[in-house]
């Protein structure tokens, strides 16, 4: 043996190589398994860490906790301590993480070629291009360089305007489509104050919209369906059980308008009208509070012209109904009126009508200190587009919005954008403008970088990274601030190193401001804990400007013969959730539809116009043309057709490209309706949707009772179940029973459990042809019936409910089960044990709730949207039945921890992620073991509202109690 | 030959004749049999790679939706099935009632049993959404202690018709033994080797044919109780479901009835070409023809009134689900598919009470196809359209089945003929000894048709 290597290193080596060629051999060619040699301190395999942040889908500003896992984030839940979402998030909320992980975001700097096509760079490269442009830009005189985005957030948008200094411009545009700007234009009208208020709809008897969809999308959906809910819950008033009263007068019903009294069906333009007809018929009965201050004459030649005769006349809506919603506003203690229309006559109706009706500070609030309006001012935009135009720009640099898709076509954006030489597109996916800009940098998503929010006063919350980047992306403030102390900014100017510290200097201004004695570092540790710093705002007294009378609005006319109205979509909003394959298979809660645009077309006009179901027709307005499918329903008024904003992308990824048609290229600058003419092409077009007919055919599937009946306590009489049966041994349950509690009457039919399902339980989405295909994935479902006609009197105007599994304790998908795949658990779920399916089926054949899904195919998720998937949850293979589990995940996930801490399971702790995330709390789940549990006290306290789905009929004895949706039984409004 | 069909006509055929006729048919065909050999494998081979298709690529490739679980594989299954129930019919229950008609049918109709059986099981492997697992519907010992739930009607299923099959194979075998004995006397070669294989050892002793007796007496009892009881199990597949349009008590002599018609139809469509192309009108006579036939009108008799009775009770029940789904059979959307089957398998078999209708093969032989359409349509009527208009009337949806569907049904008849024909040109298809048993009446039908004729 030589000297190097003696006997006893020979074995050594020996066999630590037989083990390194051994233990290859038992893993899959390619795979790396990769240790942590310095384990994260925040990284403990298998325990999810929590963090809180913010949403930014929309201006609505909801604190988020994200629940991450090694290092990924896997689901948003709403942040309990933020008092706009209360804990609770809306479907676009929940599918947020779907733009994170888009797999049709940008993941590296491109250049746009001169021959249009894009070369990948560095980042370097990027960075000295773009910086060798602003400072040419900057020596080349003033406001050569200009920003155009949707607000960020207070210290984003600071920080954007500090940049822009350093390159000798002003030019900062805040602008996003749907800002509502007519609302604060009113307020500016009415009270002199460029915010708009914040409506306490719980305290209100009655209220009516007018267009505005609150419980869909406007101004803070969450927020809005959860008040609205509690409007809508039964309790005392006036020493009498009642449910407010409201009314939706609009083109169509939604499902804000559906879980309304009454739909007040108008042409688009003739809300204000009505809303003046509504306030003549307050003043003319002398329903006008006398503390509101208003001089009687002056409101009653204001009114003028607006007998509801008149307008009943002009705007073809009975007399009876707006004397009606008169009377129930004027009658009513504490009253609402919101206003969601393109046009300022009536948001200052809606807010004369509070007014006078003395609600202003009781369900109309203007805060103290409320945040100035964080969007420019219609000239700025106009101003930008036409300094473009004029070749007055050098670098344009777009961030958050999409102006070549929802610039409406007359503002002439797309040939503005052309004159300017460098377009830098900052964003995710790349949309439509991406398509014009010459330089496309990928920056970080919210969920990964540091934003703060100021929703409205009182209310601030930090954006912190929750996980590294995806991509190899970079912040857009860190980049703004970079390249801004680049050009030799001094630190004055610039005083911030990152988008962090600046965030954590907006902070510390906020601690000086309430005054909070703390070291910073632990205010801003315990803001970031939080969430952000929330304050009760006070409310300030206005003043109701009675100049507004001077401007009496014009009596409406009879409008139109056929007119366009354009609604934001439920999901996909203004288009921006169009690249979200879980907010475009989630059917919209009305029209069922899931993966297009329709266009809405009530049978009479189709009738007359020729259309037939599903026929493509061309609607021709004078700003432009489209070409979609009809929908033949009778969800739209009569002489309307109703489309929806969000699709008819060019660009903008794989999920939103070529589907649909754009609504915005429909509009005039400003107007979400429209004169239009149709025309009937013959084409037939394809509508997908899961919904197969309306008509419940007298089923006991969504249940109703009336208020009044309520009141008396009188149930409607039912079918009784048959005494339980036992052919089996009863099942016990030892420890925990687990039920839901489903408020049939709160749900407003938003959708949000829907998409918590998807996200928490790894759902696959199968597109347009499989949903058309009858294989749509979800385990929840809005289910949606119309009431018949000779019954709508004793109806509510739909019946809209969640259906999922009902876990029932006689399940009839269990004992046909042949290899035991669902079986029963201890704790009374019906489970369903993945590898042990063989793919009979039978369990759904046997279901007469039809909430079984079968995996047709090897769902896929393209990367890096698998980086979403929980890992708590199985992703099921292709053949195998999959199902509701009640979350038991995150049942387990609570039992654990409860076991740990060595103490009982508390009621509350364990929730599904559809009871978790229900703005409006319609779903509560516990132990049907406990009688304490708030699960069971609610279905204790609602005896009479009780129901359980097809168990007469099947004696199914289902774990899910439903309690019936309450409507006024006559008279209606 | 043609001269000795002639002589046989003329009298009734002797012992010899019997022999000759079935010994010249085991010769295997010309250019001609071979190529409808090669055609069925043809379709056998698509299907298998359809099927190969599917089982890589996932369930997707059918046309099954998320109400529609079942349906044509799961109408296949029970269509063949069905089909399997007249071969023991004819040669088990009919064998112990000493029907004189049987003997020279027997042996086809079991034939026919096995392949149909044999098809059958194809199916439910062929439905799953995992079919690699398929042998976890069976109690077989293993590490997880994992057993079936003998609760659930598919493991009834998985017992039914794994021991219909056995017996049915058994009794088909027990019967060629003195068959194959008597080709293989007659033998060269290979097939000398093969059905002295298949007689095992048989030479016809005074013992052999004691035990032989004993054996296929004790075989009959056997399978007669399977007749009823393997569809009936079939029918609870759907009767034990809660599903309206499925859960009903009427469905196990309702399905039992309906396999006999179907199957003995089934006879009737192999038994005419057969003859025909063999040229074995002398052993299989009008007389048998017209027995089958009867048979057939007595079970269309009774599905007709199955069908009344079901809808009866639906509409005395009054239960608002069956009737719409009962409503949707009759007048929805797919109720074409209902009305057609009342044609094939109410009307049009009312036919046969017609007597020249019920001797004449060309009558029988078109007949009996609609009868094969109505029986398939019965079960796609129930088993699609109850799914399709289920408890929940936002999640109805109907079906229409996909290519691979489509082309694994044809497969399934391609491989149940291809198998057939194989079958009836290598072992005796009519059973010489039966025939030879029961030569008397045979002597008596062929006098009494010619009298008939006269």
């Amino acid at each position: 043996m030589s000297e190097g290597l003696s006997r006893r290193s020979f074995l050594k080596i020996a066999s630590a190589a037989g083990a390194a060629a051994a233990i290859p051999g038992c893993e899959p060619v390619g795979r790396e398994l990769i240790p942590y040699v310095v384990p994260d301190e925040n990284v403990i395999p298998g325990v999810p860490s929590f963090y809180a942040t913010v949403c930014s889908e929309c201006s609505a500003g909801c604190g988020v906790i994200a629940r991450v896992r090694e290092g990924r984030v896997i689901k948003l839940e709403g942040n309990p301590k933020d008092p706009i979402s209360l804990g609770r998030l809306c479907a676009r909320g929940q599918a947020a993480l779907q733009g994170l992980y888009n797999p049709d975001r940008l993941a590296h700097p491109f250049v746009r070629r001169d021959d249009g096509r894009l070369r990948r760079v560095s980042w370097d490269v990027a960075t000295r291009e773009l910086l060798g442009r602003l400072e040419t830009a900057a020596k080349a005189g003033k406001d050569r360089v200009a920003y155009l985005a949707r607000p960020q957030g207070p210290t984003f948008d600071k920080v954007a305007k500090t940049w822009l200094s350093a390159w000798n411009s002003t030019k900062a545009v805040f602008w996003e489509p749907l800002a509502r700007p007519v609302a604060r234009q009113a307020a500016q009208e009415c009270f002199g104050r460029s915010d708009v208020p914040v409506y306490h709809l719980d305290q209100a008897e009655a209220l009516i919209s007018f267009g505005a969809d609150f419980n869909e999308t406007w101004e803070s959906p969450v927020e809005m369906a959860r008040q609205y809910a509690a409007f809508r819950a039964p309790k005392e008033r006036r020493g009498k059980l009642s449910i407010g009263r409201s009314a939706y007068v609009g083109p169509r019903m939604n499902v804000t308008a559906a879980k309304c009294d009454e739909w007040i069906a108008v042409k688009p333009g003739h809300e204000a009208a009505i809303a003046m007809s509504v306030l003549y018929v307050l003043v003319r009965q002398g329903w006008v509070s006398p503390n509101s201050g208003f001089d009687i004459g002056t409101l009653k030649s204001f009114v003028q012209g607006y007998e509801p005769d008149t307008i009943s006349q002009q705007t073809g809506v009975p007399a009876e109904a707006i004397v009606r919603m008169g009377q129930m506003f004027g009658q009513a203690e504490g009253a609402v009126a919101l206003a969601g229309t393109d046009d300022k006559e009536t948001h200052v109706a809606a807010f004369i009508l509070n007014a006078v009706t003395g609600n202003l500070g009781k369900t109309v609030v203007f805060l103290e200190d409320a945040p100035a309006s964080p969007y420019s001012p219609q000239a700025d935009v106009d101003g930008l587009i036409q300094a473009m135009s004029q070749k007055q720009l050098d670098v344009l640099v777009v961030s958050g919005v999409n102006p070549v898709y929802s610039m409406p076509p007359a503002a002439k954006f797309n040939d503005a954008l052309r004159q300017v030489p460098l377009v830098v597109w900052c964003g995710l996916v790349p949309d439509e403008t991406a398509e014009h800009a010459h330089l496309l940098l990928p920056v970080h998503h919210p969920l990964e970088a540091w934003r703060d929010i100021a929703p409205r006063a009182g209310v601030n919350g930090i954006g912190q990274p929750v996980m590294q980047p995806v991509f190899e992306s970079r912040d857009l403030g860190d980049l703004m601030l970079t390249t801004a102390r680049a050009a030799s900014a001094d630190s004055k100017t610039v005083p911030w190193e990152s988008m962090a510290d600046a965030v954590n200097a907006s902070f510390q201004a906020i601690q000086k401001q309430i005054g909070d004695k703390n070291k910073p570092e632990d205010f801003f540790a315990q803001a970031l804990r939080d969430g952000g710093v929330y304050a009760e705002a006070k409310a300030v007294e206005v003043k109701f400007n009675a100049s507004v009378f001077q401007n009496k609005p014009k009596p409406p006319g009879a409008g139109p013969d056929l007119a366009l109205a354009v609604y934001p979509h439920l999901f996909l909003y203004d288009g921006r959730g169009a690249d979200k394959p879980w907010l475009q298979e989630t059917p919209e809660p009305v029209d069922q539809i899931v993966w297009d645009s329709w266009a809405s077309v009530h049978p009479e006009t189709a009738k007359t116009l020729g259309i037939s179901s599903e026929e493509v027709i061309e609607i021709q307005t004078d700003q432009g043309m489209a070409a979609l499918p009809a929908l033949i329903t009778e969800h739209v008024r009569p002489g309307v057709i109703a489309v929806p904003l969000g699709q008819g992308h060019s660009a903008y990824g794989r999920y939103a490209k070529g589907r649909g048609v754009n609504g915005f290229s429909l509009l005039a600058p400003g107007a979400l309706s429209a004169t239009v003419k149709v025309r009937a092409t013959g084409a037939k077009g394809q509508l997908v949707t899961p919904l197969f007919s309306e008509d419940m055919m007298g089923r006991n599937i969504v249940e109703a009772m009336s208020i009044e009946d309520l009141a008396r306590g009188v149930a409607p009489e039912r079918e009784k179940a048959p005494g339980p049966y036992e052919m089996y041994s009863a099942f016990k349950y030892p420890t925990h029973k687990w039920g839901m509690t489903i408020d049939v009457n709160a749900c407003v039919g938003c959708s949000a459990c829907v998409a918590a399902c998807y996200a928490e339980n790894n759902l696959a989405f199968v597109g347009k042809d499989g949903v058309a295909s009858g294989r749509i994935m979800s385990w929840m479902r809005i289910e949606r019936y119309a009431p018949p006609k000779d019954q709508a009197d004793k109806a509510p105007l739909l019946y809209i409910t969640p259906m999922l599994c009902q876990q029932c304790s006689h399940a009839p998908c269990e004992p046909v089960c042949p290899v035991f795949a669902a079986y029963h658990t201890q704790e009374g779920i019906n489970g369903q044990n993945y590898n042990r399916c063989v793919g009979t089926r039978y369990c759904e054949n046997n279901c007469p709730y039809k909430v079984r899904r079968f995996n047709w195919y090897k769902p896929e998720w393209p990367a890096p949207l698998h980086l979403q998937l929980n890992p708590d949850v199985t992703v099921r293979g292709a053949g195998v039945m999959e199902k509701c589990t009640f979350c038991i995940q995150r049942i387990v996930y609570a039992e654990i921890n409860a076991k740990t801490e060595n103490r009982p399971l508390r009621d509350g702790e364990t929730v599904p992620a559809c009871a978790q995330t229900c703005p409006t709390n319609a779903i509560t789940f516990g132990d049907q073991n406990d009688p304490q549990s708030e699960m069971m006290r609610r279905r204790k306290d609602n005896e009479l509202r009780a129901y359980r789905v097809l168990n007469a009929e099947f004696n199914t004895l289902p774990s899910i109690t439903y309690l019936r949706e309450l409507y006024h039984e006559k008279g209606r409004a | 030959m043609a001269a000795a069909v002639s002589t046989t006509t003329a009298q009734a055929p002797t012992f010899a004749d019997i022999d000759r006729e079935v010994r010249r048919v085991l010769n295997p065909g010309g250019l001609q049999y071979w190529a409808w050999i090669c055609f069925c494998l043809f379709f056998v081979l698509i299907a298998g790679a359809l099927w190969t298709n599917q089982v890589y690529e996932g369930l997707g490739v059918t046309h099954l939706t998320q109400p529609t679980m079942w349906a044509v594989y799961i109408t296949n299954f029970v269509f063949w099935v069905g089909i399997a129930h007249s071969g023991t019919l004819i040669s088990a229950i009919l064998y112990l009632f000493r029907t004189r008609w049987r003997t020279a049918v027997y042996r086809l109709a079991e034939t026919m049993t096995v392949f149909a059986v044999l098809t059958a099981g194809l199916f439910p492997i062929i439905h799953l959404g995992r079919p690699w697992f398929f042998y976890w519907l069976a109690p077989y010992p293993n590490e997880r202690s994992l057993q079936p739930d003998f609760r659930s009607p598919l493991v009834w299923d998985f017992f039914a018709i794994s021991t219909y099959l056995t017996i049915s194979s058994l009794f088909l075998f027990m019967g060629l033994i003195p068959d194959v004995a008597n080709a293989r006397d007659a033998a060269k070669g290979w097939r000398k080797t093969f059905y002295s294989i298949m007689s095992m050892g048989w030479r016809g002793t005074d013992r052999q044919w004691r035990h032989f007796s004993m054996a296929y007496l004790l075989l009959a009892g056997f399978a007669t109780p399977l007749v009823l009881s393997v569809h009936s199990v079939v029918s609870w597949d759907f009767a034990m479901a809660q599903l309206p349009g499925w859960h009903s008590t009427i469905f196990a002599p309702y399905f039992v009835a309906g396999a006999i018609f179907s199957g003995v139809a089934m006879v009737l469509t192999l038994l005419i070409p057969i003859r025909k192309i063999m040229g074995l009108e002398d052993l299989i006579t009008p007389w048998h023809l017209d027995n089958l036939a009867k048979v057939i009108l007595l079970t269309s008799l009774i599905v007709s009134y199955s069908y009344i009775c079901e809808s009866f009770m639906v509409w005395y029940s009054q239960d608002a689900i069956e009737l719409a789904t009962f409503h949707q059979r009759y007048w929805g959307p797919q109720g074409y598919l209902f009305w057609m089957m009342v044609a094939c398998n109410c009307v049009i078999p009312l036919l046969l009470f017609v007597p020249r209708i019920r001797i004449s093969a060309v009558w029988l032989f078109i007949i009996s196809l609609f009868v094969n359409v109505g029986m398939w349509l019965e079960r796609f009527v129930i088993i699609e359209g109850s799914l399709a208009t289920n408890t929940e009337p936002s999640q109805w949806r109907f079906y229409h089945p996909s290519v691979t569907e489509i082309f694994i049904t044809v497969g399934s008849f391609a491989w149940f003929l291809m198998l057939f024909s194989l079958f009836a040109r290598f072992l005796p298809i009519i059973s010489m000894t039966e025939l030879k048993e029961g030569i008397q009446w045979l002597r008596e039908a062929l006098r009494d048709n010619y009298r008939r004729a006269a």
